[in-house]
């Protein structure tokens, strides 16, 4: 099954913040939004719920601290307990730094592949031309078809002049599901 | 260990040493009885092939080795009371046997591994040397594996058999018999009996034969003014140890003259002071150059070279005055300040009967002045032995100087140097050269190739004495015998053997020995010494002391003495030269020895070459700063050109020059030291290390005189690297960034025996340190924990330990510029501060102090391994686990007392032969890691292991460190601190002298030290001295 | 693709001209003007694509040239330690270290600036970061590379440096040593470099793909394997900010472990001048120092050579001034303190080690160290000089020669004179020294030019993103709210 979804450009964050307020009006769906740059205010326009990902990083860092901890404390103390300069085999103080850098490591290491799962779930970026332009000037809005009052020409017309889009495209996407 | 037996290895077999049942009872084995017998000849039969058998086992690439092979291997060399089949593949054997380093005849016990010696040991018996082994004896080690040495007889350039030698020997001698011409045998001291029999032999065969003896550091003079007052031509056998004044003019007895060790030996037993009171000699030394000796007296007088005469003939005549015997003539003005010279009179004349006066001077007038006031002294018949003296050096410059004359009058037909080489270290030898070649018969007998054989027609290898049968009187009354610890390399033969051969019979080496043992030393045994009657027994103990047949003493003849004129000092204001052995040289017969010339002197630091050492005035006057060529023109216009080096405590009109050094062929080190861009060569090639002082010595009323030349010094241009173990001098930091208080520093405690008598603890400059420590006692010792304890006051900084640790531990030469960019590899160096001495000016105080590792409890090297290679031992020591280590060097930056080594290049051993001088015990280390002392831990690990195996606990002193058992002055003391009874132990709880190198750093080193003491006037300059 | 919207020309302006560029300070800040020349979104866009799809210029291959050679020089030197032996240095045994960890410490310094600037500013909500974060960044890459070399090369036995991370291995239980400062400096470095790569990618994948969309053929294809199919939208960007915000966070304190750190290499050794507390933040305080003074160094020369006047302006230059100007204020305290110290503990050592350091043999490394790092960094204090970028593009380089000998005081010096007088031993470099200094640099540039050659060299959506909420040059034409 395939649906119409309306490629709605602009050339400026607040025309699109604008534009987009009116669409989240309309009964229609706004599939997206691609931006060259991230714009203030979308997300909350959007919808979006908090990320979760400080939760990775926390874990990545709890991780993090733990390993290190036990590794330094089972090499030296466990596995191959040894005199060095005749301080205890659980010298605490001197495990700090290390546990600490692996902290920092796991935690970075960790949101980033988080976020690299997380996107992997990401809508694409629309197959119409002047969505190319997201990376580069182009905000783009895509507004997808719900019900049959969804009239493309008459949404461009609306967003060309009221809202001053620059361009406005009408594709048919393949629905995934 | 005093009562150690000699060669055993294994502890039980050693017990049963002691108990005096060694020798019949076969204790590891079922020995053939036949094996332990003392029968003559054939009782080694099946003794050779283990022993010997390393030679063939393990493929030499040397054709001399191998064709060693082929040969009929001496016998019965000692197997004492191991047989052969127990000989233990990796298990060290010990071996009795005499020191060939110098002519003092110390007893060794060599350590044998598969075959090969590997380590030199003093033999704690031998009534010379008692245990101590200087740092030359350590060495003559790695001379054995030399690979220029001789191998077989050269005859007019070409090798040659032994028989075709023996055959043109015998008929150019016969026809020099015929012919009636004169033959000279040019030796250096003979005193063996064996060797002395065969000189004999030969001088009797051929009548017009002579025997010269000549010492390259020559004692002449002392024989010949004993001569004049005694009436005999000897040198007094010295005991130190019964003196309580000695005063040493220009001789540098712990150093270079005569019998170091025997000498330091006594000198540290009247230096004990844990008695009460407690007992300190008092040394003065007046000299010259700044000497060994000088460097650890309680009070040094320098005076310029050349004036020691004046000095010996004020103190003979005021010393004579005092007992009221009639006095020499005093006609130079003093050559030291009044006071000086009166406070040392006096301490000598109210200790008389205990006080002493050595002299060191090569002047018959001079050292009669000296007899006459030890004369004075009552030093005859106690301190001084004339009726049983010391033979170590015997050589007579008069009769030197009358060959020197004979062969340039060419009245000499034919001529045989043994075991010397005067071209190179004889006064006169110039001249030599240009007269030898006069000679029609020239024979030498040599080590390798040197100067002297350069000029003869045939020259045949000497053994090194770890390959000779031997014998050694050095001091009359004790034979001391030397044993072959290896299969001889190449085909060497004996000066006995030879001489033997040339004048008829041929007999073996052992043969020789042994009968002169039947014929001149059995009867000579004292009565009731039946166990020494036997061969085996002697040559397991290494010595048996003999009878001496007492002479009816002549009186002293006090007028001869008094008649005395010594020299007087060379007019006007101008440089006067002193000519001085180094430790590490002596006369240059070991200058092809790596492990010397690498060796720092102790007081200069200087390695691989000499100086022109200059007092800082001197130097100022000449402008010039340490590294400066220099150029010293003497007589004739001969000349040194080296670079200056500033040496505190020298006259400002003296300029002193190290023998032993300018030795053809040391050209072979160049490439000694790694090969790199910026690397500079060891020697120029085709240049040698250092120069000659030798053709500075001349002969003067019967004596080579050594100091007091005239010279011209100037500027020579240019500079040369000095390459100096040690660059900064002084506890006292520079002026100019000196803290206010803590100008000085305090490694080395030091105070005077006043203050010690009052307070034991004098001379610490701080309170004890808490032992408040951060952590819980979580690591134990429970076996061993071994600490050692280095002596400042008896520690000479005569630098035995040095070369015996580089022996036991496998311490490659780094070469010359690797020393000059401060990359010694050294795990024991010896550190030498100078201190001025307050109101003299340009007097200085000497202090040696042994560093290595100090194996801290709380390693601060341990802590910042990132790979853990250096960690502690639940023996208390520190270990470095090489295979482990990366080379961060992390460990040695933090290391307080920077004793860590490190392997910057890989020093290859490119010598395959030099090679099997390496301790198979110990690691040779690569390239990239670090190393350092690990207090020889494959001998604490031998030990223990051996008690363990029987069953007991280690006894104190079984363990001990090569430095410990070399050291002549016994400083250190190594052993079990948990054993509250061992001798460490019990210095650490009960020595108020103990105290730990930087303890406010609160690594706790394993390794204190005692305070030094000296024993100063009683007036002293100021009272403690902290540092 | 029809584009029915013509942006507004430009006004012709030159950077000179405009005085409303040097606006007080006071002024509210997000009035200020970061970018000149009211750069559009797609003119930003091509202004920092256009070197990357043209053909080097003339000077860029010069420059690359020298580099190279100098990283020949480099690669031959270490070579010739690596067959020969650590011996080819100066070092002796009582200077154990000292180009090598001198050279090691600089590097990671430099770093710095570029994590502070990228994270520390990014918290902190600076707008000005985002002209400069990406090279900034990139030069903190480059340089913990060059610093990672030392560590690695002044083993004794490189072969084996792997030997300093802990892994099971089938000798046994045998583990590194957690207590020592350099197994610290592993995970420290280690983790230093992990986070700034990462962070640097994360952040330069919108821009990848701005590259992908603009480009053809195989550079289209790297360019967009490389940028992980971003296409901007408004999830993914909530998410890139979350993870920058996360990530900077992560930052700023690795920034500051780090080289508190590399500093305890030497405040944990017993060695008078070097045991002391001070050394952590005196250590950040001047890595930044120094840090700052590259940054600049470099942009000066690449606003300059890749024509980015208008992104990195005479304002950048000033506020990177006033950072240097303060951080040189806490560097200078610190030798005050290190002073003070030295003479308050009452300890002769370490009052020596100090007199030592400004008197001793090599007292002149120490007057250089003053006068590059505390003197001639007090002319940032004028406007005028601030103003002058030559004048300021020398002090900065004086910077870096001042930071380089800092550490080869605190290192050198230290050593050469601890506590027993009879190890003292002076240090004179060697060629291969010389040689492996001269390689990283020549490492660092190769890889600075390259960067400027592949990669965007300013953060375009960051600037995008300013520039659009920055006052208009001519009153507010067209998008001000």
């Amino acid at each position: 099954m395939s649906r119409r979804v309306l490629v709605v450009a602009f050339d400026d964050e607040h025309r699109l913040l604008a534009a987009l307020r009116h669409a989240r009006a309309t009964p229609h769906e706004v599939l997206d939004v691609h931006a060259p740059y991230p714009v203030h205010g979308l997300p909350e326009l959007l919808g979006e719920r908090p990320s979760r990902l400080p939760w990775a990083c926390l874990a990545g860092g709890l991780a993090g601290l733990g390993l290190g901890w036990a590794l330094q404390v089972w090499t030296s103390v466990h596995d191959w307990p040894l005199n060095v300069g005749g301080k205890p085999h659980d010298s605490a103080p001197a495990f700090v730094p290390v546990a600490f850098e692996l902290t920092i490591l796991l935690a970075g290491l960790g949101v980033v592949a988080a976020f690299f799962l997380a996107e992997r779930r990401r809508s694409p970026a629309p197959a119409a031309a002047c969505a190319v332009r997201a990376t580069d000037d182009r905000f783009v809005v895509s507004i997808g078809a719900r019900d049959a009052t969804f009239d493309g020409p008459a949404l461009a017309r609306r967003f060309r002049e009221e809202f001053g889009a620059c361009e406005v495209e009408e594709i048919l996407v393949e629905d995934a599901t | 260990m005093s009562d150690a037996v000699i060669r055993w290895t294994t502890l039980e077999e050693r017990d049963v040493l002691r108990q005096g049942a060694a020798v019949s009872q076969p204790t590891v084995g079922a020995t053939p009885a036949s094996a332990r017998d003392e029968t003559p000849v054939d009782d080694g039969g099946d003794l050779r092939l283990s022993r010997r058998g390393f030679l063939a086992a393990s493929g030499f690439t040397m054709a001399g080795a191998l064709a060693a092979c082929g040969r009929a291997p001496p016998v019965h060399s000692a197997p004492g009371a191991m047989a052969p089949e127990d000989v233990v593949a990796g298990r060290a054997t010990w071996y009795a046997t005499t020191c060939g380093g110098c002519a003092a005849g110390c007893g060794l016990i060599v350590r044998c591994r598969d075959g090969r010696p590997v380590k030199v040991e003093g033999n704690p018996r031998h009534p010379v040397s008692a245990g101590g082994v200087c740092a030359v004896g350590q060495a003559t080690l790695l001379g054995l594996y030399d690979s220029r040495r001789l191998l077989r007889p050269v005859v007019d350039g070409r090798d040659a058999t032994w028989k075709a030698v023996d055959e043109r020997v015998r008929t150019d001698l016969e026809r020099v018999r015929a012919t009636g011409g004169a033959i000279r045998l040019v030796t250096g001291t003979v005193n063996g009996p064996s060797t002395s029999a065969a000189v004999a032999a030969f001088l009797a065969a051929f009548p017009t034969a002579r025997h010269v003896s000549y010492d390259a550091l020559s004692a002449s003079a002392i024989s010949d003014a004993h001569r004049r007052t005694h009436g005999v031509r000897v040198v007094p056998r010295v005991f130190l140890d019964r003196a309580e004044t000695i005063l040493g003019l220009d001789a540098d007895f712990l150093g270079t003259w005569i019998s170091p060790v025997e000498h330091t030996r006594g000198w540290r037993a009247g230096r004990t002071l844990g008695g009460a009171p407690p007992r300190l000699s008092h040394h003065v030394q007046v000299e010259a150059a700044l000497t060994l000796t000088g460097s650890n007296a309680d009070r040094r007088v320098r005076l310029d070279a050349g004036t020691e005469g004046a000095f010996a003939a004020h103190l003979a005549a005021r010393l004579a005055k005092a007992a009221g015997l009639p006095a020499p003539a005093t006609p130079d003005p003093l050559p030291v300040e009044a006071a000086a010279f009166d406070s040392v009179v006096a301490h000598l004349w109210a200790t008389r009967g205990r006080s002493v006066v050595l002299c060191g001077t090569n002047d018959v007038d001079v050292q009669a002045c000296i007899a006459l006031a030890n004369e004075a002294l009552g030093a005859y018949g106690g301190i001084l032995d004339v009726a049983a003296p010391s033979l170590q050096r015997t050589g007579d410059d008069g009769g030197f100087a009358a060959f020197v004359d004979e062969l340039e009058a060419g009245t000499v037909s034919a001529v045989i140097f043994a075991g010397c080489n005067p071209v190179a270290d004889a006064a006169g030898g110039a001249r030599l050269t240009a007269a030898l070649p006069r000679v029609a018969v020239r024979i030498g007998l040599a080590e390798r190739h040197d100067e002297t054989t350069a000029a003869l027609t045939v020259v045949t290898p000497l053994p090194h004495a770890f390959e000779a049968w031997d014998d050694a009187e050095p001091v009359r009354g004790v034979v001391s015998f030397t044993q072959p610890l290896v299969e001889p390399f190449g085909e060497p033969r004996s000066l006995r053997a030879c001489l033997v051969a040339w004048s008829g019979a041929a007999m073996s080496e052992l043969d020789l020995v042994r009968a002169t043992w039947r014929r001149d030393v059995l009867p000579r045994l004292p009565a009731g010494a039946a166990e020494a009657s036997s061969w085996r027994t002697a040559l397991r103990d290494g010595f048996v002391r003999v009878d001496v047949p007492r002479a009816p003493a002549r009186p002293f003849d006090v007028a001869a003495a008094a008649a005395a004129a010594p020299r007087v000092r060379p007019p006007g204001d101008g440089w006067v030269l002193a000519c001085v052995p180094s430790v590490a040289m002596l006369d240059g017969r070991h200058a092809q020895n790596p492990w010397l010339q690498e060796l720092p002197d102790p007081i200069t630091k200087q390695t691989w070459g000499n100086a022109v050492l200059l007092s800082e005035v001197s130097a100022r006057r000449l402008r010039v700063a340490d590294g400066d060529r220099v150029r010293v023109t003497g007589k004739d216009g001969v000349t040194a050109t080296l670079p200056a080096l500033i040496q505190p405590g020298l006259g400002d009109r003296t300029v002193v020059l190290v023998l032993g050094y300018g030795r053809a062929g040391t050209d072979r080190f160049a490439g000694v030291g790694p090969a790199w861009i910026e690397a500079k060569p060891t020697v120029v090639r085709g240049g040698t290390v250092g120069a000659s002082a030798t053709p500075f010595l001349r002969f003067e009323r019967g004596a080579v005189v050594y100091g007091g030349s005239p010279v011209v010094v100037e500027r020579a241009g240019g500079r040369e690297d000095v390459a100096r173990a040690q660059v900064y001098d002084r506890l006292d930091v520079p002026k100019n960034v000196a803290p206010h208080g803590g100008e000085r520093r305090d490694p080395v405690h030091e105070t005077t025996l006043a203050a010690f008598t009052k307070d034991r603890r004098a001379g610490h400059p701080h309170a004890a340190h808490s032992a408040a420590d951060l952590w819980p006692a979580e690591h134990r010792t429970p076996g061993e924990r071994w600490r050692m304890v280095v002596d400042l006051t008896a520690c000479t900084g005569c630098s035995a330990c040095v070369v015996s640790c580089q022996a036991e531990n496998n311490i490659p030469v780094v070469g010359k510029d690797e020393v000059f960019r401060r990359r010694d590899l050294a795990w024991m160096r010896i550190d030498r501060y100078y201190a001025d001495v307050p109101g003299a000016t340009g007097e200085v105080e000497v202090v040696h102090q042994p560093m290595l590792c100090q194996h801290c409890e709380n390693a601060p090297c341990e802590t910042v391994c990132p790979v853990l290679a250096t960690v502690h031992n639940s023996d208390g020591t520190n270990g470095q686990v090489y295979n482990r280590c990366v080379g961060t060097r992390y460990c040695a930056n933090n290391c307080p007392y920077k004793v860590r080594r490190f392997n910057w290049f890989d020093y290859a051993r490119h010598d395959r032969f030099a090679d099997l001088v390496l301790n198979p015990d110990v690691t040779v280390r690569t390239r990239g890691v670090m190393e350092k002392c690990s207090m020889c831990v494959q001998r604490l690990h031998e030990a223990r292991a051996e008690a363990r195996r029987l069953g007991r606990p280690l006894a104190d002193g079984e363990a001990r460190t090569a430095c410990q058992q070399s050291c002549p002055a016994s400083a250190i003391v190594f052993g079990d601190a948990n054993d509250p009874r061992s001798a460490v132990a019990r210095l650490i709880a009960q020595d108020a002298r103990h105290y730990r190198v930087l303890e406010e750093l609160n690594v706790k080193p394993s390794v204190g030290y005692l305070t030094k003491v000296r024993n100063r006037p009683a007036d002293g300059e100021g009272a403690e001295r902290h540092g | 693709m029809a584009d029915p919207i013509v942006v507004a020309a430009i006004p012709e302006r030159t950077m000179g001209a405009a005085p409303t560029t040097a606006h007080p300070a006071h002024e509210p800040r997000d009035d200020v003007r970061w970018i000149l020349g009211d750069k559009g979104p797609r003119d930003i866009t091509d202004d920092v694509c256009r070197p990357l799809g043209r053909r080097p210029g003339r000077g860029w291959w010069a420059a690359f040239l020298v580099a190279l050679a100098m990283l020949g020089v480099g690669v031959a030197s270490i070579g010739y330690l690596f067959v020969t032996g650590i011996g080819v240095w100066g070092l002796n045994r009582t200077v154990g270290w000292a180009f090598d960890i001198t050279n090691f410490v600089f590097w990671v310094g430099i770093g710095h600036a570029g994590t502070l600037i990228s994270a520390i500013l990014l918290l902190f909500r600076q707008k000005w970061r985002t002209s400069i974060n990406r090279s900034a960044e990139a030069m903190t890459i480059f340089a913990v590379m060059c610093a990672g070399i030392f560590p690695l090369i002044h083993m004794g036995r490189p072969w084996f440096g792997y030997w300093v991370f802990p892994y099971p291995n089938t000798r046994g239980p045998l583990w590194v040593n957690f207590r020592s400062p350099l197994l610290w400096d592993v995970f420290a470095i280690g983790t230093y470099f992990t986070i700034s790569l990462v962070f640097w990618f994360v952040g330069l994948i919108p821009d990848l793909a701005t590259l992908r969309d603009r480009a053809t053929g195989l550079r289209r294809r790297v360019y967009a394997a490389l940028s992980l199919g971003w296409s901007g939208s408004a999830r993914s960007w909530k998410r890139h900010e979350t993870v920058s915000l996360l990530l900077a966070g992560l930052a700023t304190p690795l920034v500051v472990s780090v080289h508190s750190v590399v500093s305890f290499d030497f405040a944990t050794s017993v060695l008078p001048g070097w045991h002391a507390t001070i050394f952590p933040p005196y250590f950040v305080a001047g890595a930044v120092f120094s840090g700052f003074g590259m940054v600049l160094t470099l942009m000066l020369i690449a606003r300059k050579v890749m024509g980015l006047e208008a992104y990195i302006t005479k304002k950048h230059v000033e506020m990177m001034c006033k950072v240097i100007l303060a951080m040189g204020a806490i560097v200078a305290f610190a030798y005050a303190t290190e002073l003070f110290m030295a003479w308050w503990s009452g300890n002769p050592y370490e009052r020596f080690a100090f007199l030592n350091r400004a008197f001793g043999p090599t007292g002149w490394t120490y007057w250089v160290m003053v006068g590059c790092n505390v003197v001639i960094p007090q002319l940032l204090w004028f406007r005028r000089v601030r103003a002058n970028l030559a004048v300021v593009f020398v002090v900065t380089l004086v910077i870096n020669v001042g930071m380089w000998f800092e550490r080869f005081v605190i290192i050198c010096t230290t050593l050469q004179r601890d506590f027993l007088p009879s190890s003292w031993a002076d240090f004179s470099p060697t060629l291969l020294d010389i040689g492996t200094f001269v390689g990283s640099f020549g490492l660092f540039f190769t890889l600075f030019l390259l960067f400027c050659r592949l990669v965007p060299m300013i953060a375009m959506a960051e600037v995008k993103a300013v520039t659009a909420h920055q006052p208009k040059a001519d009153d507010g034409k067209g998008g001000a709210t």
